[in-house]
């Protein structure tokens, strides 16, 4: 009887927690973005942008989304050296949110390159993906139609089966970053057969 | 009654009291670190045995910061003082190749705790200023950190003598904690 009204308590309050990589080239804006997620989502003030430092590690941010979701972000550094570590993440993400910072063409390259290792690795096959391009604030920022054609088109065969995206955002601001989030919310949830979440 | 109204309290006036444990094998420079933090200068230390405890206040937030000692037959008291740690701070001596994989068990040991299961992680390579340090790549590659996915973590490369890379670490341990 006891087994029986603790697994219903269980069954009523657990959660369901979805994981999401927060990736890019270093000084993209990931730890920014992170931060805007959470001043948004949970109404926390987040760190001024001004004190944010490079990222050596990971930062965590838990945003329940539903009653009886969440979703956990992955905000892990970008630097050369950090790269190698992303592929530990990979098989058990969720969903990716792919940082560009919009205003440094001289790096675009480089930032292909880190995107297309991304997603030519096994382990996020299908796994939904959002390229957002950041710093749209910025009068230097290449367009979202400019990016598109110089970045987006160059990797595109590279996305697969996948559900991908494209956005402009200022994670500064907050312009489209709510959008991105509810954006990469429907599409892991579509994806829940391939990669179900984790529970609490 | 009286702790739902006291952490009602600290949650308006967020004067909360952040508790912080700083381990590592012995002679990582913790104690120097300690008191580097609090008073801000090199204080000459001898080898820990026991615990020094102290209170650092870093950008509003009150720590209460405590350094065990780091000798072989100490290291198992350590697990005495981890109930209700917000943050580890883990020193490393970059320069002490021979411990390094001492050092990453005992880390690695440290964190299978389950009392420890929330608290954030910042490892601090300590001794840069000696010649031939290991990097804080290199120290990240050999304790496998990239396997830590459920709490937050940071490497920050420091001189705890030159006062070199302490504010950053010390900068992202603050926003780290203040997470919801």
């Amino acid at each position: 009887m006891y087994t029986l009204l603790s697994g219903l308590y269980k069954h009523v309050t657990q959660k369901e927690e979805f994981y999401i990589l927060i990736l890019g080239l270093d000084n993209a804006g990931k730890t920014t973005l992170l931060e805007k997620i959470k001043t948004l989502f949970t109404g926390t003030p987040g760190m001024p942008p001004e004190k944010i430092a490079p990222t050596v590690g990971l930062n965590i941010a838990k945003i329940p989304i539903t009653s009886t979701a969440r979703l956990n972000f992955w905000d892990l550094g970008g630097q050369r050296e950090m790269r190698s570590l992303w592929p530990q993440y990979y098989d058990e993400c969720h969903g990716i949110v792919f940082v560009i910072d919009s205003c440094d063409e001289e790096r675009l390259d480089e930032c292909r390159a880190a995107a297309d290792s991304l997603l030519t690795s096994d382990l996020t096959l299908n796994v939904p993906l959002i390229l957002l391009a950041n710093k749209q604030d910025l009068p230097t920022a290449l367009p979202p139609h400019e990016l598109k054609e110089r970045f987006v088109n160059r990797i595109a065969e590279r996305m697969g089966a996948r559900e991908s995206g494209v956005m402009a955002v200022s994670a500064i601001e907050g312009t489209g970053v709510k959008d991105a989030i509810d954006w990469i919310w429907t599409r892991v949830q579509r994806n829940r057969s391939a990669r179900p979440p984790m529970y609490r | 009654m009286g702790i739902y109204f006291s952490k009602l309290f600290e949650r308006l006036w967020g004067n909360k009291e952040v508790r912080i444990l700083i381990l590592g094998l012995d002679g990582a420079g913790k104690t120097t670190i300690l008191y580097r933090l609090q008073i801000g200068e090199v204080v000459t230390t001898i080898p820990t045995i026991g615990f020094n405890v102290e209170t650092v206040t870093w950008k509003n937030v009150k720590f209460q910061v405590w350094d065990l000692g780091g000798q072989t037959s100490i290291r198992p008291y350590w697990r005495c003082y981890y109930s209700n740690t917000d943050a580890v701070i883990y020193v490393v001596d970059s320069a002490d190749k021979d411990r390094i994989m001492v050092s990453k068990d005992e880390l690695m040991a440290m964190l299978d705790e389950e009392e420890l299961r929330d608290a954030a992680l910042l490892v601090l390579a300590n001794k840069q200023d000696i010649p031939g340090a290991m990097t804080a790549g290199e120290i990240t590659e050999v304790f496998g950190l990239g396997q830590l996915k459920r709490r937050s973590w940071m490497i920050q490369r420091c001189s705890a003598v030159k006062g070199e890379g302490l504010t950053e670490g010390m900068d992202w341990l603050v926003s780290a904690i203040t997470k919801g």
